[in-house]
């Protein structure tokens, strides 16, 4: 396959533009999860620029399991064209396309309908199994919570999945250690997670989620001919790149007050002139 | 009337082969339950489009929904209480994006007899029909049954089909079902109008019988379209009989008699409403005739509501 775009800095100072369009977008709704898009924006915008071609009709899809994330891809998706700069400002408004959960009816390109957990991966898996029979080469991808791997169906999907080989099919795990009540291993212990999933008959990559060349590495591996599905486990911070929402769990869903935005923007301009130089 | 009995249940496999040799969209979705629903046929012929999920029916749904975004037609073939509720809401995301998904529910109502209780869907046309987008059919022979899958076939969105595993009266219609309309198979006069869906055929019919062997000239009513439902035939029929039995093997809240009670609320003046169904409980083993019997699904008790 051709890769479309796998220049670390470049990917860097997109990923830096995308977290600045979500912090945007929920502090004008005044609602939203901002730790958990913040935490899986750079693994997603890698996914986009690396090998999703929005132009063309037969390409990689992304189903965005862990849909209260949607700002994150609302981000990407504008900064492609498809979300005009101004619509932003409408998210989870009334009479907006730009719905709290990603929904193909009023955006095709979000490529599923999401929100209610564990069912992406099983979506994944039905495109999949028609790409394959299609012979279509692309891949799909599903982007499950750490939380969300908690949901029975992930269990009977990750069974599905190995069962057919899937070798088209990427599952990347957002694992910032943190889900609406707290440390997510607190609530419903999930380790030993990579194991757990090799066991699955899953070729299991494990790296910093928040780390650019690690980031591409993993997907260019994920990408190398194989005869089963590929997971990429994503050690992540939870409301990365933002100094008062990093690790914090208050950050999984709320809104942020002009003060709170402020600092959010400043911390972003800070990381886009350590990049610039 | 004369005619003999058919179980429709035996025909899904032969008729999703039929129509899967001309269109090459078309999958069967399977949740180890082959056997018994006749899909096996299908995964003979076509394997590669046969997609077995093991005893994993959330998954199962949300699979079919993604063959479907790739522009695929999958049928989940599943007993009632697993399409319609086990993976409901995986079902209701499909339906929320629209997609082209489609669901064939089988053992529907009591037919699955001695599984008892836990395994009769006396509530998937509740749960189905509320769903926005999502049309819902009720074939009652063989061939609203083929037609019911075309229809399926032709229209670009979920739709849910309710196949009877019991016996049903297979009498043909002449001229096509359409979704949208219903059917007065019957029409011997305005002494009551007995309205029911596909899989409680059996009874409606023999009622009908009956009743006119007792001197009571009626309409016998078949609604193969649950959703979206004939209003005008069924205001129509409101105005002129004098009293309409809504019959449905299923409980007697939000199916067939709710979504009849819904259209004549509006009316200030219309034929007075009965209902034959389950009466809000849960049932028990049996044979589904005596299943049927006990919770209220029979001629004795349609017939009491009109007599």
């Amino acid at each position: 396959m051709i890769l479309i775009m796998d220049d670390i800095k470049q990917l860097k100072i997109l990923a830096n533009e995308n977290r600045k369009k979500v912090i945007r977008m929920i502090h004008s709704a005044n609602a939203g999860h901002a730790g958990g898009a913040l935490s899986v924006i750079d693994i997603l915008t890698a996914i986009y620029e690396l090998d999703v071609d929005l132009n063309s009709e037969k390409r990689s899809k992304v189903v965005l399991s862990k849909g209260h994330a949607v700002a994150a891809q609302y981000a990407i998706l504008c900064s492609k064209g498809i979300i005009k700069e101004e619509e932003l400002d409408t998210f989870r408004k009334v009479n907006s396309r730009l719905q709290g959960h990603p929904s193909t009816i009023t955006i095709p390109e979000v490529d599923a309908t999401t929100g209610l957990l564990g069912q992406g991966l099983s979506v994944a898996v039905g495109i999949a199994l028609a790409k394959r029979n299609l012979k279509d080469k692309n891949h799909v991808y599903a982007i499950v919570g750490d939380g969300e791997m908690q949901e029975g169906q992930i269990w009977e999907s990750l069974l599905q999945a190995a069962h057919y080989k899937l070798n088209n099919l990427i599952l990347i795990i957002d694992y910032n250690k943190l889900s609406s009540y707290d440390n997510v291993n607190e609530s419903m212990n999930l380790e030993p997670l990579n194991e757990k999933i090799k066991a699955f008959n899953f070729h299991t990559i494990e790296i910093d989620g928040n780390n650019m060349a690690q980031i591409v590495d993993a997907l260019k591996e994920a990408y190398e001919p194989k005869d089963k599905p590929t997971a990429i486990i994503c050690n992540t911070i939870k409301g990365k790149g933002v100094s008062f929402m990093e690790n914090n769990p208050k950050w999984h869903s709320g809104g942020i007050s002009d003060e709170e935005y402020e600092i959010a923007k400043k911390d972003l301009e800070k990381i886009e002139e350590e990049l610039a130089k | 009337m004369n005619y003999e009995m058919i179980c429709l249940r035996d025909k899904i496999g032969e008729f999703l082969c039929e129509l899967a040799k001309e269109d090459d969209r078309i999958y069967v979705i399977d949740s180890d339950l082959a056997k018994s629903t006749k899909t096996l046929e299908f995964q003979k012929k076509y394997p590669e489009r046969f997609v077995e999920t093991g005893i994993a029916e959330a998954s199962a749904m949300s699979i079919a929904a993604g063959l479907a975004s790739e522009g695929q037609i999958p049928f989940y073939v599943n007993f009632a209480i697993f399409v319609a509720g086990t993976a409901w809401t995986q079902l209701r995301q499909a339906a929320y994006a629209n997609l082209n998904v489609k669901m064939i529910g089988t053992y529907s109502g009591m037919d699955n007899g001695k599984d008892g209780a836990s395994h009769h869907a006396n509530e998937d046309l509740a749960l189905v029909r509320s769903i926005p987008n999502v049309k819902v059919l009720v074939p009652s022979n063989v061939k609203e049954m083929k037609e019911a899958m075309k229809i399926a076939i032709a229209y670009n969105g979920p739709v849910y089909i309710r196949v009877a595993r019991d016996i049903v009266p297979n009498v043909e219609f002449k001229t096509d079902s359409k979704i949208g309309e219903a059917k007065i198979v019957e029409d011997c006069g305005n002494d009551f109008a007995i309205i029911y869906e596909g899989t409680s055929a059996k009874v409606a019919y023999e009622s009908f019988d009956k009743l006119k062997e007792k001197g009571y000239n009626g309409k016998l009513i078949n609604i193969f379209s649950v959703k979206p439902i004939d209003v005008n035939l069924i205001n129509m029929i409101s105005d002129t009989v004098k009293i309409i039995v809504t019959v449905e093997n299923h409980s007697v809240i939000g199916g067939l008699g709710g979504a009849i009670a819904e259209i004549l609320a509006k009316k200030s003046n219309h034929a007075p409403v009965a209902f034959v169904g389950v009466e809000d409980v849960f049932t028990e083993s049996g044979t589904p005739t005596e299943v049927k019997e006990k919770y209220g699904l029979s001629v004795d008790n349609i017939i009491k509501k009109i007599i």
